[in-house]
């Protein structure tokens, strides 16, 4: 165990009856950093929360916080606030009773409570709101109060179930700044559980990606982005071109995979793989390029034809298919793409370094 | 702003407009007039005459009975609260969804039978020599007066509106946000902490119903203060049948089930102003 490790999860199963929706997960969570637990819906991600929240007691295995193990720990000994999908705030107490709740289940006094309320309310600027009723609050004012509620005793940890995506988008960007901000600034470890892959990535110093129960890759954003292990987070991800097939000493040297669009040669990172097993290689949509005419070089070159194109603000994406049918997408700027012919049917190269390719871990 | 009365709104709204002139209105209407007739020899006759107002609001006994009845529903409706609700709470947290729905159907059973055959059954076990003095006097103890006792009458206003004001309560609490519980939970609110900071406050409307429900029931009742309490204290019930029975005192008993009435609307208003205190919505 690593000396700033905050939580650690050892060989956790949960099981709900005969269904398994957690299992054997272990990994860990560092002190200060903004971790974000990204999966499907039903994937087990508000299980592995509520596990750490003490809501929930997991069949086995072990959860450490600061090295102690928690399980039998109750949620009110713990020190694990959690911020709900729903917010749960108490509608039968004012804005500011809501935030100095936490504060008077210690037992700290009024005058103490009243200040340290205060402090909150007016660092997640909601001082002017504090006498209304919750009902009076708009969705964004209500965020900052659940906020304030739970950071009002300065704990270790902060738990975030999507807790944003009750918001309209452009107040989702504009809280994911705050909550940033925020984390930065007080130096809280959160976990941040979410659906959004673009909430997980501007967000998150380390992002957990789960699939039925399972966790697939932990990683920085980047690492997860340029690289994914599995070919579950490839496809979740959406954004890189796949290629399986079987592993072959290549014929100038190296290792190559015969796939049905040809031979393509390995690179890059990572172990390669023992010839005449099947593999997977990611590239990334940026990272494939396209040509009229075969490029000088000849590996990693398949022939393609356009089937669509979509332009997404600065850039666009192409649409391509194999003449075996498998889907292609080249994502560029718009001026890389100026020269190139992109009429429907259009026949085209596709083609990419080596070393953008990455062996995925084969499930 | 005052919007025109459509057909369609009527046709919908007409027979409980009905429903409360026939059985609420008329009656009551009834009531307000029969309190100004006099009666001479025994004879009720129509007239306009404040002298049944005057001489009951000039008695000490009508005091008397209304202070002892107005204490004894307020305690009724206390008692009945305090202890429905941990059997509200534990239905509606403790039980599986299939034992919630037996025991709501356990909770209606009594109204199957008479409220007057379970209070006679009352008799049978709190007389001086019913069930539970027999059962003291073998361990050598007893017996003790327990009939005809404050107790036992509200053992009998306990009878009336248990299952209800529990049902009532169970309503109110099975509606309540789990997730705010957790959330007090999370936040250091440890179990029996939470039941009042959190359970309480979001049921309150729900349990001052039916709190109220049981004043209601316990304020109008005639039979436990008498066959139980053996009609000491005198109560408003008790009263209007002894106003009747002596010289065809109607017009006064009318005075007193109007000042009934009038007490339970400004208690029942105050009840519902109370529940919602606070809430804007
Ligand atoms: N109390 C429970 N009893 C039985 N099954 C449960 C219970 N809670 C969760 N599950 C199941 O466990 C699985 C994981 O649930 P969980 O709530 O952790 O998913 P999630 O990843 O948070 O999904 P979402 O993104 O939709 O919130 C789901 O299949 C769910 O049906
Ligand atoms: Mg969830």
């Amino acid at each position: 165990m690593q000396r700033d490790t905050l939580v650690s999860f050892e060989g956790v199963v949960k099981r709900f009856g005969s269904f398994v929706a957690v299992q054997k997960m272990d990994f860990e969570i560092r002190k200060g950093e903004f971790l974000a637990i990204m999966g499907s819906s039903g994937c087990g991600k508000t299980t592995t929360l509520r596990m750490l929240a003490g809501l929930e007691a997991p069949s086995e295995g072990v959860i450490r916080l600061s090295g102690k193990p928690i399980n039998d720990l109750p949620t009110w000994s713990r020190d694990t606030p959690m911020v709900w999908q729903s917010l749960a705030l108490f509608p039968f107490l004012n804005v500011r009773e809501n935030v100095e709740f936490a504060l008077k289940m210690r037992g700290i006094g009024k005058v103490e409570r009243r200040r340290r309320a205060e402090q909150w309310l007016d660092r997640m600027q909601i001082t002017e709101f504090a006498d209304r009723n919750i009902a009076q609050l708009s969705g964004g004012q209500r965020q900052r109060v659940a906020l304030a509620r739970s950071l009002v005793v300065e704990p270790e940890i902060l738990l975030l179930d999507e807790p944003l995506s009750a918001l309209d988008a452009a107040l989702k960007v504009r809280m994911q700044s705050v909550l940033k901000t925020l984390q930065r600034e007080t130096g809280i470890t959160f976990v941040y559980v979410t659906h959004s892959q673009s909430e997980a990535f501007s967000m998150a110093d380390r992002v957990v990606i789960m699939s039925r129960g399972v966790i697939e890759q932990i990683g920085t954003p980047q690492e997860i982005y340029r690289a994914p292990r599995t070919r579950f987070v490839a496809d979740f991800l959406g954004s890189s071109n796949l290629f399986s097939g079987r592993v072959r000493p290549g014929a100038a040297g190296g290792v190559e995979l015969e796939t049905p669009a040809g031979a393509l040669k390995l690179g890059g990172d990572g172990v390669m793989p023992a010839d005449g097993t099947t593999a997977t290689v990611t590239v990334l949509d940026t990272k494939t390029h396209l040509s009229v005419t075969p490029p000088a070089r000849s590996v990693n070159v398949v022939p393609v034809r356009v089937v669509g194109e979509e332009f997404v603000g600065a850039t666009a994406t192409v649409y391509l298919e194999t003449p075996q049918g498998q889907e292609i997408r080249v994502q560029k700027g718009h001026d890389e793409l100026a020269d190139l012919p992109l009429g429907i049917g259009q026949d085209l190269f596709a083609w990419w370094e080596p070393k953008d390719g990455h062996l995925v871990a084969e499930a | 702003m005052r919007r025109p009365v459509s057909l369609y709104g009527l046709t919908f709204s007409l027979p409980l407009l009905i429903w409360q002139l026939l059985f609420f209105v008329f009656p009551l209407l009834f009531l307000v007039a029969l309190s100004f007739w006099t009666v001479k020899n025994f004879v009720m006759s129509p007239d306009f005459d404040t002298v049944n107002w005057t001489t009951m609001y000039g008695r000490a006994v009508f005091w008397q009975a209304y202070g002892a009845t107005f204490a004894l529903a307020a305690g009724a409706a206390a008692l009945t609260s305090i202890l429905a609700f941990p059997c509200a709470y534990a239905i509606a947290f403790k039980l599986s969804d299939t034992a919630r729905r037996w025991a709501v159907f356990l909770m209606v059973i009594p109204f199957f039978t008479s409220y007057l055959v379970r209070v006679y059954s009352w008799q049978i076990f709190l007389s001086d020599n019913g069930i539970i003095n027999v059962m003291l006097g073998w361990i050598g103890l007893g017996p003790y007066p327990l009939l005809n006792t404050v107790g036992a009458t509200m053992v009998g206003y306990l009878t009336l509106s248990f299952p209800l004001v529990v049902l009532l309560q169970l309503f109110s609490l099975v509606f309540i946000d789990r997730t705010l519980i957790e959330a007090a939970h999370n936040m250091r609110c440890g179990r029996v902490r939470t039941v009042f900071e959190v359970v309480i406050p979001s049921a309150r409307v729900g349990l001052v119903i039916a709190a109220l429900f049981a004043f209601i029931l316990s304020f109008g009742d005639f039979v436990s203060p008498i066959y139980l309490g053996g009609g000491d204290p005198t109560t408003l019930s008790i009263l209007i049948t002894d106003t009747t029975k002596s010289g065809q005192q109607w017009p006064r008993a009318a005075v007193i089930a109007l000042t009934m009435i009038g007490t339970l609307m400004v208690v029942a208003f105050a009840a519902v102003q109370f529940a919602y205190k606070g809430k804007t919505k």
